[in-house]
């Protein structure tokens, strides 16, 4: 079971409860949730948010083939997995990704939880712009994508 | 002919539109309209070398939202995204 979604934050936000609720089943022995958030500090300077960008469409189908590609590539028995990214401006501490999988087993859910966000950071089309206290504001340097489909 | 090229990202700063134009006289590929890119940005901003590197090492994607090669043909009126390097999270 897969749920992948962006959430522009100026009309929706996201929540850990509707990543429990999904995840939740009686087949599953872990769960584990990673949640990314907004810090205070990066490359010697004070954050105090970060806007992020999405290519909405993009997100979502590389969201779906990150998940089939993990449930192809390691052993995983009954993953349930659910991914949201936030859209829009989020201040520190603010959620920007949830991460939620079950799994028959620990180690799995682990090694599932791990491989979907490494692949989200290296080819997923979302993008930062720092803010900092000196009011200026900066896009973060990220991984150039390259297509190997072809 | 003319095309719309969806800006994301750090290529948001191209333009306070959301998307930029551009007018060609001929076919060109992805490679050709980073060229012709480069250029425009150079005329427009000849104070901001770091548009052109964010030009050089993004990727394009189309209507299908499927990233397309430097050889890929733009055809009439067409709408393609610019990709910089990603990093969410």
């Amino acid at each position: 079971m897969f749920h992948g979604k962006v959430i522009d934050i100026s009309d929706d936000k996201i929540s850990i409860d509707k990543a429990q609720l999904f995840i939740t089943s009686e087949k599953c022995g872990a769960s584990l949730f990673f949640v990314g958030t907004v810090r205070n500090h990066n490359n010697n300077k004070n954050v105090t948010g970060i806007t992020y960008d999405s290519h909405d469409s993009m997100v979502e189908k590389s969201f779906l083939e990150i998940y089939e590609e993990a449930i192809k590539k390691l052993t995983v028995e009954h993953p349930v997995v659910f991914i949201e990214h936030a859209k829009g401006y989020i201040a520190l501490g603010g959620i920007s990704i949830v991460i939620a999988v079950a799994c028959k087993h620990r180690a799995q859910a682990f090694e599932l939880s791990r491989y979907i966000i490494e692949e989200i950071k290296k080819r997923t089309p979302i993008w930062k712009k720092e803010h900092y206290d000196n009011e200026k504001s900066s896009w973060l340097k990220g991984n150039v994508i390259i297509d190997n489909k072809e | 002919m003319k095309i719309k090229i969806e800006l994301f990202g750090a290529a948001k700063d191209f333009s306070d539109e959301r998307y930029l134009e551009i007018e060609l006289t001929k076919k060109i590929n992805i490679k050709e309209l980073k060229e012709k890119l480069i250029k425009l940005l150079k005329d427009r901003y000849p104070e901001n070398m770091n548009y052109s590197k964010i030009v050089e090492t993004s990727a394009f994607c189309n209507e299908n939202d499927q990233i397309v090669q430097e050889n890929y043909l733009i055809s009439e009126d067409q709408k393609l995204c610019i990709i910089p390097p990603v990093g969410g999270g």
